[in-house]
């Protein structure tokens, strides 16, 4: 038995909080000019790197992965030490893992506003930064669970349990949604199409939310919340059935972002009963938070600690009901694409993330310089201002996501819509837009405050090492039991047991299903009175303190619990055929010139403010026409359903008006849409396309199974200027002058093959055609004369608009 | 798991004897009423699931869909009755025409400017008609659009009833020869 000294690397927790702080302010700088751009569209000043569309992504990026994530590395690397009582694994690892995220972060802040995207929201970043995000994360991991393995504390606490879920599940997301095939070096395109993509994608984004937001975030709060209350945590017990019930819940939530859509019912179902499930898991964690404050409430009026962290919890169960709430079918139709999502989102940003982040700076940063925080006033002023802040934009929020679902949704009494214009619906909440804009910038002066009075405190003093006196024990005697034996305790068992019989479900007849429930109610009875007659010994160790002992077993057992749900969604999907449409016409692949339309419709982020999903529900089959089906997005590689709608569906756009219309639009939306806030995106009209990239992007499609053939691949340059010169043609006779290689030709091309699918083409079974005429243009008529015969896939499709036919001709 | 009051409270506060850098753990029972969400979430999630993908006794969000759809088509063979006539003595009410206007200023303009004088669209004052001027032609057009040409089909987004206003308000559009779009399609003689 020997007495160490220790130090701890606090160096590197000082870095992560320094960038924590600083991106935050870049981050909410960002959010404020994209709030302003939505009241004041002029906002962006013209320059294409500024538009709402191209640095909307950069502030979720920059709040989500730069802000939090930050201070999020602050937190495990300040609490693992000392929850391990030893040292990071290795400086170097630390030094690495912080410089690569700010690399990453730095690429991103350039590479976001030129437009180099995947469109796949919260993770737009191309394919090289994804890789150096992989890389970087598995130097954390090595890091982390090197740290662990060198651990002087037996067990690990509930902390380092959310830490290791975290750290797990962030790399299995990361790695299946990033899989692209690169075109160039900043461009790829996504492997998976239509509906898997978006079933991937959300899979990937809700769990981004909970295991980049929450799980981390919860952890910190399980070592800084005890440590600031100097209470004890309130339940052991219910750390353990939370933590579990999140983990294995969590991941099956993902189709709750995809209600109504083309994604099967069965998904669909699974994402809303799952996220319903998770409301009691996710308040485990607020009530074990506040709980432990039990005999410390004093503490509350004094210590601004203390008050961050009880309003971060106050604002994790609002949106953790919220959620809940959100997922049910009937409420989501009404608030899905409308900013009531935005405000669920914030509530949860700020409230929960950014006051969890100011909490812990506070806690830390005077113990890392070695002094007392600066001011405790200025810290009330900036909790006063951002509890105030974030009231404004969260109930603004509600206000205008609740005003214009049921607006989308109003009908007269003959059962038209009774707000047809889609502006209309946009003016309605403009002054809510103001106040959002004005919630935002007062939660940002508090945190100008915090960074002021943080920089303060940190002058104030010296950067000291946290250290701490080890005894470096001998190994440890006792037997401890096998991984076989852990595993056939009755109790893992009989909860195995239930998972597997419920699984059943899924394809059960109702014979089969009422043998399930039967089964489970005996499963659980009889667990329930093994639990009660089994006197549990107390000095031998409970079955989860002996795993809390084995990182490797925890892990496999998280790393299992993840994986169910994400394996019973995604795979299914793989399976369901979707290559023959159910009209036996097979769905037309992009020709060459709509394919680079489309990458400058992802490369503008159009798909931040139109989505491309006509949900089933009425309203919006009368406002954009038929609902959409499943196989009309086969080769949408990436899928553009979007997730808000600032402006109308587009996914029916095609044909409804004429190439003209169009060509105002783009350069200026408010010449055909007056009083619309969408930007001005004059430069495709001067920019040009690089046909010489289009026959690789067909080759790298033809590659994810799109059906191009070797002859279309290499005529792709030829088919574009042809389908291209019919439009400027069509163009020229309406009195504008455009060079067949502009950008915008190709994105009109593109918008104008939108929705129209082999269901709505000429041979079209009149059942397609029951749907709204607006949306199921019947024929599209060949134009005539047209230099081209648009019959094989790849060549170039009908035209979307025709030149005016003789029966126009002026009179004299 | 959960615990008679009686053995709760005996329960309450137990500490686990856990220290991790400071941090103590008590062992208290999960509260009740969060172990009834608990329960209760989940088995709703059970019996969803039975009711919608086994029993079968849920609807399809696509079978209520198409109600609805059935529903709104029976409503809209219940509407009025659209002859020249009454086209015509709609538009020489002033009311109707004033309803009418609201409706053309918020939907047609962009295509066919602020008095119908054209733009993108055809002008609609001149004497020139591509798809007919009776009454009624101008409601079919209007209603199921022509959506070769760009003109969509109003009949689904506004309703039968403001379709009818808005063509009586585009009636007395005709003969006003306002300067804009050039005449498109065919003179038409004998108009108003």
């Amino acid at each position: 038995m020997e007495q160490r000294r220790i130090v701890y690397n606090d160096g590197i927790v000082r870095l992560f909080i320094a960038a924590s702080v600083i991106f935050g302010i870049v981050g909410m700088l960002v959010g404020a000019l994209v709030a302003t751009q939505l009241v004041w569209w002029q906002a962006n000043l013209g320059i294409p790197y500024l538009v709402f569309s191209r640095i909307r992504p950069l502030h979720t990026n920059a709040v989500i992965f730069a802000f939090v994530g930050n201070s999020m590395f602050a937190g495990v690397y300040y609490s693992t030490q000392r929850l391990c009582k030893t040292r990071m694994a290795s400086d170097f690892l630390s030094k690495v893992h912080f410089w690569g995220w700010q690399l990453i972060i730095v690429a991103a802040a350039v590479t976001l506003p030129l437009g180099i995207t995947t469109s796949k929201e919260y993770a737009e970043l191309e394919w090289p930064i994804d890789l150096m995000i992989a890389i970087v994360w598995v130097v954390f991991a090595v890091n982390f669970f090197w740290t662990l393995a060198k651990r002087r504390e037996k067990n690990l606490y509930v902390a380092l349990w959310f830490y290791i879920a975290t750290i797990v599940t962030i790399a299995i997301l990361h790695i299946v949604n990033s899989f692209e095939m690169p075109v160039s070096m900043w461009k790829s395109y996504s492997a998976y199409a239509g509906v898997q993509d978006a079933l991937v994608q959300w899979w990937y984004g809700h769990n981004a939310v909970a295991f980049f937001l929450t799980t981390p975030i919860l952890g910190m709060m399980y070592y800084f919340m005890p440590k600031a209350a100097e209470r004890p945590v309130y339940s052991y017990r219910l750390s353990i059935v939370h933590f579990w019930a999140l983990v294995f819940l969590y991941i099956w939530a993902g189709p709750h972002h995809l209600l109504y859509t083309a994604l099967p019912e069965w998904a669909q179902s699974l994402g809303m009963v799952f996220s319903i499930a998770l409301w009691a898991p996710s308040w485990g964690g607020l009530i074990n938070g506040l709980l432990t404050l039990r005999g410390a409430w004093g503490k509350l009026r004094t210590d601004p600690v203390i008050k961050f962290f009880v309003a971060a919890l106050t604002f994790y169960g609002m949106s953790t009901f919220e959620g809940p709430l959100l997922s049910i079918k009937s409420v989501n139709g009404l608030a899905h694409y409308t900013d009531w999502i935005i405000g669920h989102v914030h509530s949860g940003a700020l409230g929960w993330n950014g006051f969890m982040a100011a909490g812990t700076f506070y806690w830390m940063v005077p113990r890392l310089y070695g002094t007392k925080l600066h001011s405790t006033k200025a810290a009330n002023t900036h909790f006063w201002l951002g509890t105030a802040g974030i009231i404004l934009y969260v109930v603004s929020m509600w206000a205008a996501g609740i005003t214009q679902g049921l607006m989308w949704r109003a009908l007269t009494p003959d059962g038209a819509l009774l707000y047809p214009s889609f502006i209309e619906t946009v003016l309605a909440i403009r002054p809510l837009y103001v106040i959002r804009l004005a919630g935002g910038l007062l939660y940002l002066v508090g945190f100008l405050v915090m960074t002021w009075n943080l920089y303060k405190t940190a002058a104030s003093g010296k950067a000291v090492d946290g250290e701490a006196m080890v005894v470096d024990e001998a190994p440890s005697t006792v037997a401890v039991p096998s991984a076989g034996w852990l595993i056939t305790r009755p109790g893992f068992l009989m909860v195995l047991a239930a998972v597997a019989i419920s699984m059943l479900l899924g394809g059960a007849s109702l014979k089969i299903a009422i043998g399930i429930l039967v089964a489970l109610l005996v499963l659980g009875e009889g667990a329930w009175l093994w639990f009660k007659s089994s006197k549990r010994d107390l000095t031998s160790p409970a079955w989860h303190t002996i795993i809390e002992g084995k990182p490797l077993f925890f892990t496999v057992l998280l790393l299992v619990s993840v994986l169910v749900g994400g394996i019973a969604q995604i795979i299914p999907t793989i399976f369901v055929p979707s290559a023959v449409p159910w009209t036996g016409a097979p769905q037309q692949p992009y020709s060459p010139l709509e394919l680079e339309g489309r990458d400058i419709y992802v490369r503008e982020g159009c798909y931040l403010c139109h989505s491309q999903m006509i949900r089933t529900l009425q309203s919006d089959t009368l406002r954009y026409g038929a609902y959409s089906r499943p196989e009309e997005y086969i080769y949408d590689h990436p899928f553009q359903w979007g997730s808000k709608r600032n402006g109308p569906d587009l996914f029916r756009v095609g044909g409804k008006y004429p190439n003209k219309w169009h060509y105002l639009h783009v350069i200026d939306p408010r010449s055909t849409s007056p009083g619309s806030n969408m930007p001005s995106f004059a430069w495709t009209q001067e920019w040009k396309v690089d046909t010489s990239m289009t026959s690789r992007k067909l080759g790298v499609m033809q590659k994810l199974g799109v059906p191009y053939t070797n002859a279309e691949i290499d005529a792709a340059k030829d088919n574009y200027r042809k389908q291209a010169e019919l439009i400027t043609a069509d163009l020229a006779t309406q009195g504008v002058e455009i060079s067949w290689d502009r950008e915008l030709v190709a994105l009109i091309a593109y918008l104008q093959r939108l929705g129209r699918g082999p269901q709505f083409g000429p041979n079209a079974p009149a059942a397609a055609l029951v749907a709204p005429p607006a949306a199921a243009p019947e024929t599209v008529p060949a134009a005539p004369a047209a230099p081209v015969a648009p019959a094989a896939p790849g060549a170039p499709a009908a035209p979307a608009a025709p030149a005016a036919p003789p029966a126009e001709v002026p009179g004299q | 798991m959960a615990n008679t009051s009686e053995q709760s409270k005996s329960n309450i506060d137990v500490d686990t004897g856990h220290d991790y850098d400071g941090i103590h753990e008590y062992d208290n029972p999960l509260p009740r009423w969060w172990l009834i969400i608990f329960w209760v979430c989940i088995a709703f999630g059970y019996g969803y699931w039975i009711h919608f993908h086994v029993a079968g006794t849920g609807k399809s969000e696509i079978a209520e869909l198409q109600e609805q759809q059935a529903e709104a088509v029976k409503r809209a063979a219940n509407a009025k009755e659209v002859t020249d006539d009454v086209l015509t003595l709609l538009s020489k009410d002033p009311e109707t025409t004033a309803a009418g206007a609201k409706l053309f200023a918020t939907n047609c303009v962009v295509c066919h400017g602020a008095n119908g004088e054209g733009k993108i669209g055809p002008n609609l004052t001149d004497a020139f008609w591509i798809h007919g001027n009776k009454p009624t032609d101008i409601y079919k057009t209007v209603s199921t659009g022509v959506l070769e040409k760009g003109m969509p089909a109003w009949l689904p987004v506004l309703g039968p009833d403001r379709v009818r206003t808005l063509v009586a308000f585009v009636i007395t559009r005709e003969g006003l020869n306002l300067p804009g779009k050039e005449p498109q399609g065919v003179r038409v003689t004998g108009g108003q």
